[in-house]
C-alpha cells in the first residue's frame, strides 16, 4: 500500500497534519492556519522586543500547545558606521529631483503622518539580538531566520528545546547551515515575494534536497496551489513555505485595496527591481516601480537610502488609500489567488488539490490531456 | 534571563587577515517588513567584532571587487556564517 504523500519529515518533526507553512505578518492568520492542522510563522522583523513578547503570548492563548514559529531577519552584512554617517548627509540631488517629479506627475499628496523610520527593527546587530533574546526567553517552538545564517544561535535554541530553520537562496548557504546543525532549510526561489535570490524554485529545491540528508527541505517561491505542493514534494521537499497565498485571506489585515489588487493580479503584474529599498525585491507594479524602471530614470540608491527616498511615497499611498499608488510584496504565484477565502479553507483546498494531483498521477487509466 | 547579551568585543584574527572572501550579505530593509540580499567580495582585514555571548562574529572586508552597483562605501562588515573563503587563497 502506498504511503500518504502528505506525511513527511516536516510533519513528523513538528507533529502537524499537513506539510504547509504559512508565512504571515498577521497573528489572526497564524491562529487560523495552526488550528487548521498546518504550521504558521509570524514575521516579526519590524517589531520591538516588547511587541514580539506580546504577540507570542497572544498566539499561545489561541493555539495552546500546537507549534508555531517566529521569523526574524538576521543581518548578514552592514556598512561601516562611518560610511553610514557619510551617506546620511544627504540623498543625491538627481534622485531626489526624480522622486519629486514622480510626486508631481502622479499628483501624490503629502503623507498624513511622517514615516516612522526610526521604529523599524532588525536594522543592525544590536536590534536583531534584542529581538532574538525574546524568542529564546519565550522558548518559541520554531525560530526561522528569514535572512542570515542562524548558526551562532543553534546551541542556545536547542538547549531550550527549540527548532531552528534557515531560509536560503543559494545551495552553498544551505550546505553551510546544514553542516552547522539547523533543523530545517527553507529553499527560496526567485519567484517568491519580496527580496529573493536569483535562482528559480524549480532549480534550488532539488539542489538543496540533494545535499540535505535527513534535514527537511521546505520549498518557497511561487507556491499557491496544491499542484505546487505536489510538485515540491516530487522535487524532494518535505513541505512548502507560502506567503502570498495568505495576503488576501479573510483573516489577513492587509488593506482591502491591496487584497483586491492581489485577487486581480497575474504573474505578469509583479516586478523585480531595486526602486523600493535599494535591494532587488518582487512587488506588484505601481507608479513608483514603473517610473524607476524607465530607461531615463536615475540609478537607484543603496539600501537603506533608496528606502528613505520611497518612504514618503509609500506612506502617502497608504494614508490616502490611492489604488493607483499602493503596492505589496507578492510572488509570481499570485495568479492563483483569486478568491478571498478563510485561511482554514485555503488549507483544506490546498490539501484536496494536492491529493487530486497524486490521484491523477497514479490513476490506473491515463488522464486525458488538458483541452 | 537569556544568556545572550549585547556586549561587543573587538579583536583580530591573523588567520583571516588577507583572505579573499565572498559574502552572501543583506539585512532587514528600513521601512519594510522584508529582508534584502546583497553580494560582496573582497579581502578580509582580520579585524572582527563579537556581539554578545555566545559570540556573533563580524569580519571587516575591504578592497571590494563585488558590491551592489549603488553601494558607495569602500568596506563592509560581514557576518561569519555568511562568509565564504575564496578558492584562490589555496
Amino acid at each position: 500500500m502506498a504511503r500518504d504523500p502528505l506525511k513527511t519529515k516536516l510533519t513528523d518533526m513538528l507533529g502537524i497534519d499537513f506539510p504547509i507553512i504559512a508565512f504571515t505578518h498577521c497573528k489572526d492568520v497564524v491562529d487560523a492556519v495552526v488550528n487548521a492542522g498546518a504550521f504558521a510563522v509570524l514575521g516579526e522583523a519590524m517589531h520591538t522586543p516588547d511587541e514580539i513578547a506580546a504577540d507570542i503570548k497572544w498566539i499561545r492563548e489561541r493555539v495552546g500547545d500546537k507549534p508555531f514559529g517566529i521569523d526574524l531577519v538576521l543581518p548578514a552584512s552592514a556598512p561601516p558606521a562611518g560610511a553610514l554617517d557619510e551617506l546620511k548627509k544627504g540623498i543625491p540631488e538627481e534622485q531626489q529631483r526624480f522622486a519629486d517629479e514622480i510626486k508631481e506627475r502622479h499628483d501624490i499628496p503629502d503623507p498624513k503622518t511622517a514615516p516612522a523610520l526610526h521604529q523599524w527593527g532588525g536594522l543592525n546587530q544590536e536590534m536583531a539580538r534584542a529581538q532574538l533574546d525574546v524568542v529564546l526567553e519565550e522558548k518559541v517552538p520554531v525560530f526561522t531566520s528569514g535572512l542570515g545564517n542562524p548558526g551562532f544561535i543553534l546551541e542556545a535554541a536547542h538547549s531550550r528545546g527549540m527548532k531552528v530553520f534557515g531560509l536560503i537562496g543559494r545551495a552553498r548557504q544551505a550546505q553551510r547551515e546544514i553542516e552547522e546543525g539547523v533543523d530545517g532549510i527553507i529553499a527560496q526561489g526567485t519567484d517568491a515575494a519580496g527580496h529573493t535570490g536569483p535562482i528559480g524554485t524549480f532549480s534550488i529545491v532539488p539542489e538543496v534536497a540533494a545535499i540535505a540528508g535527513d534535514v527537511p527541505v521546505i520549498a518557497a517561491g511561487g507556491v499557491t496551489t496544491g499542484r505546487h505542493l505536489a510538485a515540491a514534494l516530487c522535487l524532494g521537499a518535505s513541505g512548502v513555505w507560502t506567503g502570498t497565498l495568505w495576503l488576501a485571506s479573510r483573516e489577513s489585515d492587509s488593506d482591502m485595496i491591496i487584497k483586491e489588487k492581489l485577487l486581480a493580479a497575474t504573474s505578469d503584474d509583479t516586478t523585480y527591481g531595486r526602486s523600493v529599498s535599494g535591494m532587488p525585491m518582487r512587488t506588484t507594479k505601481c507608479a513608483w516601480t514603473d517610473e524607476w524602471s524607465k530607461p531615463d530614470a536615475p540609478k537607484t540608491l543603496p539600501a537603506p537610502y533608496q528606502m528613505l527616498l520611497s518612504a514618503d511615497y509609500i506612506q502617502s499611498a497608504n494614508d490616502h488609500r490611492r489604488e493607483d499608488l499602493m503596492f505589496e510584496a507578492c510572488g509570481q504565484g499570485v495568479s492563483f489567488v483569486t478568491e478571498m477565502k478563510p485561511a482554514r479553507q485555503i488549507v483544506a483546498d490546498l490539501i484536496e488539490e494536492t491529493l487530486d494531483v497524486f490521484d491523477e498521477l497514479f490513476a490506473d487509466e491515463p488522464v486525458p490531456a488538458n483541452p | 534571563m537569556s544568556d545572550i547579551s549585547a556586549r561587543t568585543e573587538p579583536g583580530f584574527d591573523p588567520e583571516m587577515a588577507g583572505q579573499l572572501a565572498e559574502c552572501d550579505g543583506g539585512g532587514a530593509v528600513i521601512g519594510t517588513r522584508y529582508a534584502g540580499r546583497e553580494d560582496f567580495a573582497g579581502r578580509l582585514t582580520g579585524e572582527y567584532v563579537d556581539h554578545g555571548d555566545p559570540p556573533w562574529r563580524w569580519y571587516l572586508m575591504t578592497k571590494l571587487t563585488l558590491k551592489p552597483a549603488s553601494y558607495t562605501a569602500t568596506s563592509v562588515w560581514c557576518e561569519k556564517g555568511n562568509l565564504f573563503l575564496s578558492e584562490k587563497n589555496a
